[in-house]
């Protein structure tokens, strides 16, 4: 039996590295547990984003998340990408390389978006394999993430939890489980996030992300620019209890506050590990339907000039 | 039923249509890869209770060039205030779509945006450089930013110092070459556009200012951007420096350049070398043996 997390430990409950945080971590090195970086941002960098990452890297456990491995494309892996992701988790000793469940583009092109799959037995074959030779090239488990989505296809014909667990199992990878893209997806295709959660296989959950969206009222977006809402939490505690705990993530990408209350933010989480389990309300209205939302992440770093 | 690969390209060719996604199933690159019209969309995309395909595939399209001009707007951000909202998000859907990201990495999408505003520019009346020109002066300053502040640098180095110049003899002072540091670039431009990015930087209302012939360099320290505009001549020798020229060579094309300033030269090269390597410009000295 495959050990709980393919054997990474539990990191406890970390926050992305984003560069309007620079400076305060630099110099206050604050008391958490782990951070996430977004691979693409420091991969080719020569200059400040990298130095802060070794710095941080020093101090704490890194893990890395990327955007553009685009695992369900059509177009042939990108080697020259693997080698350079390869590089930068031996340089920071990246304790898992994680990505998402998507394409980003096709034809050469990269829209820079997760875009979803259709769930069915040719897409299934097809990300298996590419997973295999992607853990095969960076000799380690590769860790997958369910996206946030917005469309569903005619030629699906399995629901999302199904298509993770077989390709789970299939590639021997592990699952980055994030509680809110299961939320907000939840709501965007009208299926039931609690059977979701009691049906991945929680064994191969190495992490969990958590993330606040926005509510544009006949849908959710994954805009990760505010507090993680009480629906999330309740399923984040049921995730929890499945699983027996894994490293938790939040990610604030947009609106971003001062660090300590993203900090404040995840510490949050403590409140829902073990306790009693209440079902999430598939539809609480967080806020006016907000036209503006665009989905995170974006991995832009904007340069410093003096 | 199509296969994944004629779906993906039939999504992205929708998604990424700039007339939006109801041209962009109807388009005949949409319907040679999925033929269906908006009627039969649902063929290929299932609606949710709440909203149509169609509504749904918008999403992706308004995210995708929203997201895009994002980020084209906090890499130039300086051209966006020269430009005003409208007329910058015009140019950046116009170039998202000639220039698509080809790449893994957002820190490219903006790579070709100054070439694009020099493709697209109003032909040239013949009076000098105006206001499309310092447009492209001002997106190729800002792009040249982003690449000098996360590439290679030297932090952490030791650079050379004037003394060791000082230390050489004149034959071996003229034999020499200075390595410069990888991330010094030099660029000529037909306006102002450094002072224009400062004090745009610093919250001020700079006018349109008038072309005037600019002669940068700029280099980062302590993982900063740098920048210094230097008068002509100066320009002209640190280039030649740059460009692997001895000291010799370059001073003797440099007096070649000179002009009228030929005799204030001598009195200028020495505090020109003390401020280039005060500033960090030089990684070594390179003596022949």
């Amino acid at each position: 039996m495959k050990p709980s997390r393919l054997g990474h430990p539990n990191l406890g409950l970390g926050v992305g590295l984003r560069t309007a945080h620079f400076g305060y971590l630099l110099r206050n090195f604050p008391a958490v547990d782990w951070f996430e970086v977004i691979s693409e941002n420091f991969m080719d960098s020569g200059g400040r984003p990298r130095h802060v990452l070794e710095q941080i890297a020093e101090r704490y456990p890194v893990v890395m998340h990327g955007v553009s491995l685009s695992i369900g494309s059509t177009d042939p892996l990108n080697f020259d990408y693997l080698s350079r992701l390869k590089r930068l988790a031996d340089t920071v000793n990246a304790r898992w390389v994680s990505d998402h469940l998507c394409w980003t583009g096709v034809a050469s092109l990269n829209a820079h978006d997760l875009l979803p799959i259709p769930l069915n037995e040719e897409t299934l074959a097809h990300v298996v394999k590419r997973i295999r030779t992607v853990q095969d090239y960076l000799e380690r488990p590769l860790v997958l993430e369910n996206p946030s989505s917005y469309v569903t296809f005619a030629d699906s014909t399995m629901p999302e939890w199904e298509f993770l667990s077989r390709m789970a199992e299939e590639a021997d990878c592990g699952l980055l489980l994030d509680v809110n893209n299961v939320y907000v997806s939840s709501v965007n295709h009208d299926f039931d996030p609690v059977e979701y959660v009691k049906s991945v296989p929680h064994r191969r959950v190495v992490q969990f992300h958590l993330a606040g969206h926005t509510d544009c009222g006949t849908h959710r977006i994954d805009t990760h620019d505010n507090h993680v809402i009480d629906p999330v939490w309740e399923l984040y505690r049921l995730a929890h209890q499945c699983t027996g705990g894994a490293a938790t993530l939040l990610e604030w990408d947009a609106r971003i506050p001062e660090f300590p209350v993203v900090h404040a933010e995840v510490l949050k989480a403590k409140q829902y590990m073990g306790a009693a389990l209440t079902t999430p309300a598939p539809k609480v209205q967080l806020r006016a339907s907000d036209a503006t939302a665009l989905p995170h992440p974006l991995s832009y770093v904007v340069p410093e000039v003096a | 039923m199509p296969n994944l690969d004629a779906l993906q390209r039939w999504m992205q060719s929708v998604i990424m249509n700039p007339h939006g996604v109801h041209t962009g199933v109807e388009s005949d690159e949409s319907r040679r890869l999925i033929d269906v019209g908006t009627a039969e969309v649902e063929d290929v995309v299932t609606r949710s209770q709440n909203l149509s395909a169609m509504e749904r595939l918008d999403i992706y399209h308004r995210a995708y060039f929203a997201r895009l001009v994002e980020c084209l707007r906090d890499e130039f951000p300086v051209t966006l205030h020269a430009l005003g909202d409208e007329a910058f998000e015009a140019f950046a859907l116009e170039y998202l779509q000639k220039y698509p990201s080809r790449s893994y990495t957002l820190n490219l999408l903006g790579a070709h945006f100054p070439q694009f505003l020099a493709e697209t520019r109003p032909p040239d009346e013949g009076d000098g450089p105006n206001w499309p020109d310092f447009l492209i002066d001002l997106a190729t300053l800002e792009l040249l930013f982003g690449e000098v502040f996360d590439g290679p640098g030297v932090e952490g180095q030791q650079l050379l110092g004037v003394e060791q110049l000082q230390a050489l003899d004149p034959e071996q002072w003229l034999a020499s070459r200075l390595v410069p540091v990888p991330c010094l670039r030099l660029l000529t431009l037909r306006f102002p556009v450094n002072k224009y990015y400062r004090a745009v930087r610093k919250g001020t209302e700079p006018t349109f200012p008038q072309p005037a012939a600019t002669y940068l360099a700029v280099t980062r320290r302590e993982y900063v951007v740098r920048h210094y505009a230097f008068p002509r001549l100066q320009h002209f020798l640190l280039s030649a420096l740059v460009s692997g020229q001895t000291v010799g060579d370059a001073l003797e094309m440099t007096a070649d350049a000179a002009g009228p300033q030929l005799s204030r030269l001598p009195g200028l090269l020495h505090k020109w070398f003390r401020n280039w390597t005060a500033e960090g410009f030089f990684l070594r000295v390179e003596v022949p043996a």
